[in-house]
């Protein structure tokens, strides 16, 4: 079987689990007394009706497509960081105090905030890494440790320190003109920050596919005995990849502050970082996939607002559906490798 | 003696905070030992966390909690399906199953009324206490006025460990998660194993939610576990699949919770917030040391599962 045709069949596979989490969330709503027709017209109005609604999701994928490669890389080299979510804050918050720096050209600003973000991000994953490298510390705990950590520092520093005293919710003051990415069309907060998301995925997929580091990266991620063997030295390399899936996380927060919200805002995101390791475990690690996915999720979440205005269903209807086509996808997955073992037992057998 | 009454009363909130902790730990660690890391004993206290309450809000306290229980279980033979049958990736599957929990309960939550999940009609876990320890103030504060899942988890860990090291169906745990190939060649099925510990797991699980929901607050929060489960993961760790020593773990967590719940007052609360995660991550790195045994969030393919 060539690539194409493996890209198809995983396609495929999407496709059906997407259809079947739809009709089980169909089956959800019309239990809970609403109309599943009604909710997902309201849904699909609200993501992709116009154009500024369209680009509204396209807005709201930056910061998926982020998070979901960031855990990417760090699955693909075997490292099960679940820490995107406090990696996001950090960056986020790193980057609010970087834009309120004045006197700064934009065409230097603009970098050096998103630069700082990921710096944060990347410190924020850089101690989980080390302990798993050295001392083989399960990294699933601490970086969930981490998350509440990160959350709850920040929520200090907005709150005490760096608290905007003017406004009601506890946030920092908003970021000078310079530090921020415009808004492209007069309706919707759609900016330059998706350009940047697309860029980490160029950034990726040439890593993965042109350099060493890659290589090693997935080489890690397969065996790492084996690795040792061959003169790759595991530790160092997963550090490598935790390094840049926290600077990745952290770009993420970044890209919010400078492009959305102009401020950092206490408890400001719906578990990005969580529905980021969702979306590297659906589009298993690869980086385009990543964003393609990234942007169905979008549809689906920034669909769900529009749905609860509108048709009375909870958002949080979003977070069944997701995991849903994660169980789907898996069930599938798991059907065609016992077919295909099936099928080469039955070879064997003649 | 105030110093005195103060240590007590953090030594009884231990105890209290411990509970939902240990609970689920004892119960992860049989998975752990059939060679199972669950991820998803999160998801699995915050859905029964839920369930007890609604439950109690209609029909009192105990149906809450045998409800919980029978809720968790469904959900973690929904995990063992994919995990042991479907050989699924365990951490993908356990984390999708703890967004779901979350997810679900909050759906369910704002469909049914934010009103029942925090009703003074919930009923709470009945509260035990003896006598004789009433008149000392000390013993009162430590031992006293628990809800009775306070007092029946030390049970439950030393039923535990004698049902691990003295027991055909411990051995053929341990056999699950160290040599699989060995339990099959004699004759026990290490599916049937696995998919047992996953029950066990999730009963655990839910009566640590229920707990968590019943037991003092009486009340239902959005991500009220906050974590819970993944301390309880470390505690397996630290302890080494151990229950004496993986309660022991607990404790100190709890311990923990206890002393930032009192310090909330003198420092910032977020920083007093922190410092049961914080212990938990000093536990992991410093005291589990490197792992002996492979245990992965998936089981290694069997030689059932290879030759049929």
């Amino acid at each position: 079987m060539g690539r194409g045709s493996e890209a198809w069949n995983d396609m495929a596979t999407f496709i059906v689990a997407f259809a079947v989490a739809l009709l089980m969330g169909a089956v959800v709503i019309a239990a809970t007394g609403s109309s599943p027709w009604d909710a997902y017209r309201a849904a699909l109005r609200a993501a992709a009706g116009s154009g500024y609604r369209f680009l509204n999701t396209l807005c709201n994928t930056t910061v998926l497509i982020m998070t979901g490669m960031a855990c990417s890389v760090a699955f693909n080299s075997g490292i099960q960081n679940i820490g995107a979510e406090g990696q996001l804050y950090l960056g986020a918050f790193a980057a609010a105090m970087a834009g309120l720096i004045r006197g700064i050209p934009a065409f230097v600003h603009v970098p050096l905030t998103l630069a700082v973000a990921a710096c944060a991000g990347a410190v924020w994953a850089l101690m989980p890494g080390i302990l798993r490298a050295s001392r083989g510390t399960n990294e699933v705990v601490v970086t969930l440790m981490m998350n509440y950590i990160a959350v709850l520092l920040c929520s200090y520093f907005v709150n005490y320190p760096f608290r905007n005293a003017a406004a009601t919710w506890p946030e920092t003051a908003m970021i000078e003109a310079s530090a921020r990415l415009p808004y492209l069309h007069p309706l919707s907060r759609f900016n330059g920050s998706f350009f940047v998301a697309l860029a980490c995925v160029v950034m990726i997929v040439f890593i993965n596919r042109r350099t060493r580091t890659g290589y090693e990266w997935r080489m890690v991620g397969l065996n790492e005995r084996a690795c040792t063997v061959a003169g790759i030295v595991p530790g160092k390399v997963m550090l490598q990849a935790m390094i840049v899936s926290g600077a990745i996380a952290g770009l993420a927060g970044g890209a919010e502050v400078i492009g959305v919200r102009h401020r950092f805002m206490d408890a400001f995101s719906p578990g990005y970082g969580m529905t980021g390791v969702l979306i590297a475990l659906v589009a298993r690690n690869n980086p385009v996939s990543v964003a393609l996915v990234a942007f169905i999720f979008s549809l689906v979440k920034t669909g769900a607002g529009g749905m609860e205005l509108v048709a009375d269903v909870p958002a949080e209807l979003s977070e069944i559906l997701l995991t849903l086509i994660v169980f789907m996808l898996a069930a599938q997955r798991s059907l065609r490798g016992t077919l295909r073992a099936a099928r080469t037992q039955q070879h064997a057998g003649r | 003696m105030g110093w005195a009454v103060d240590v007590a009363d953090l030594l009884g909130a231990t105890f209290r905070l411990a509970t939902p902790v240990v609970l689920a730990a004892i119960g992860g660690l049989v998975s752990f030992h059939a060679g199972i890391m669950n991820v998803a004993m999160e998801g699995f206290m915050l859905i029964s966390a839920f369930t007890a309450v609604l439950v109690s809000y209609y029909a009192g306290a105990w149906a809450g909690v045998l409800v919980a229980v029978a809720v968790c279980l469904a959900f973690s033979a929904l995990y063992a399906l994919f995990v042991v049958d479907l050989q699924s990736d365990g951490f993908a599957i356990g984390f999708a199953l703890n967004i779901l929990a979350t997810g679900l309960t909050i759906y369910l939550v704002r469909i049914l009324g934010t009103d029942i999940f925090n009703s003074p009609e919930i009923q709470p876990l009945p509260h035990l206490g003896i006598r004789a320890l009433a008149a000392s103030p000390i013993l009162n504060a430590i031992l006293n006025g628990h809800s009775v899942t306070v007092y029946v988890t030390p049970v439950l860990v030393w039923a535990m460990s004698a049902v691990l090291y003295r027991t055909p169906f411990g051995a053929h745990l341990r056999a699950a998660g160290e040599a699989p190939a060995a339990l099959a060649a004699s004759g026990v099925s290490p599916r049937r194993v696995r998919y047992a510990a996953s029950l066990i797991c999730g009963a655990f699980c839910g009566m640590a939610g229920a707990h968590l929901s019943l037991g003092y607050l009486t009340q239902f929060i959005r991500d009220m576990t906050a974590g819970r489960g993944f301390m309880a993961l470390a505690a397996i760790l630290v302890g080494r699949g151990r229950p004496a020593a993986t309660a022991l773990v607990g404790l100190l967590f709890a311990a923990s919770e206890a002393i930032s719940m009192k310090i909330q007052a003198y420092a910032a609360p977020q920083f007093a917030l922190m410092l049961p995660y914080v212990v938990t991550i000093i536990a992991v790195t410093f005291m589990s040391g490197k792992p002996k045994k492979n245990v992965s969030s998936a089981p290694e393919e069997t030689a059932e599962t290879a030759t049929e």
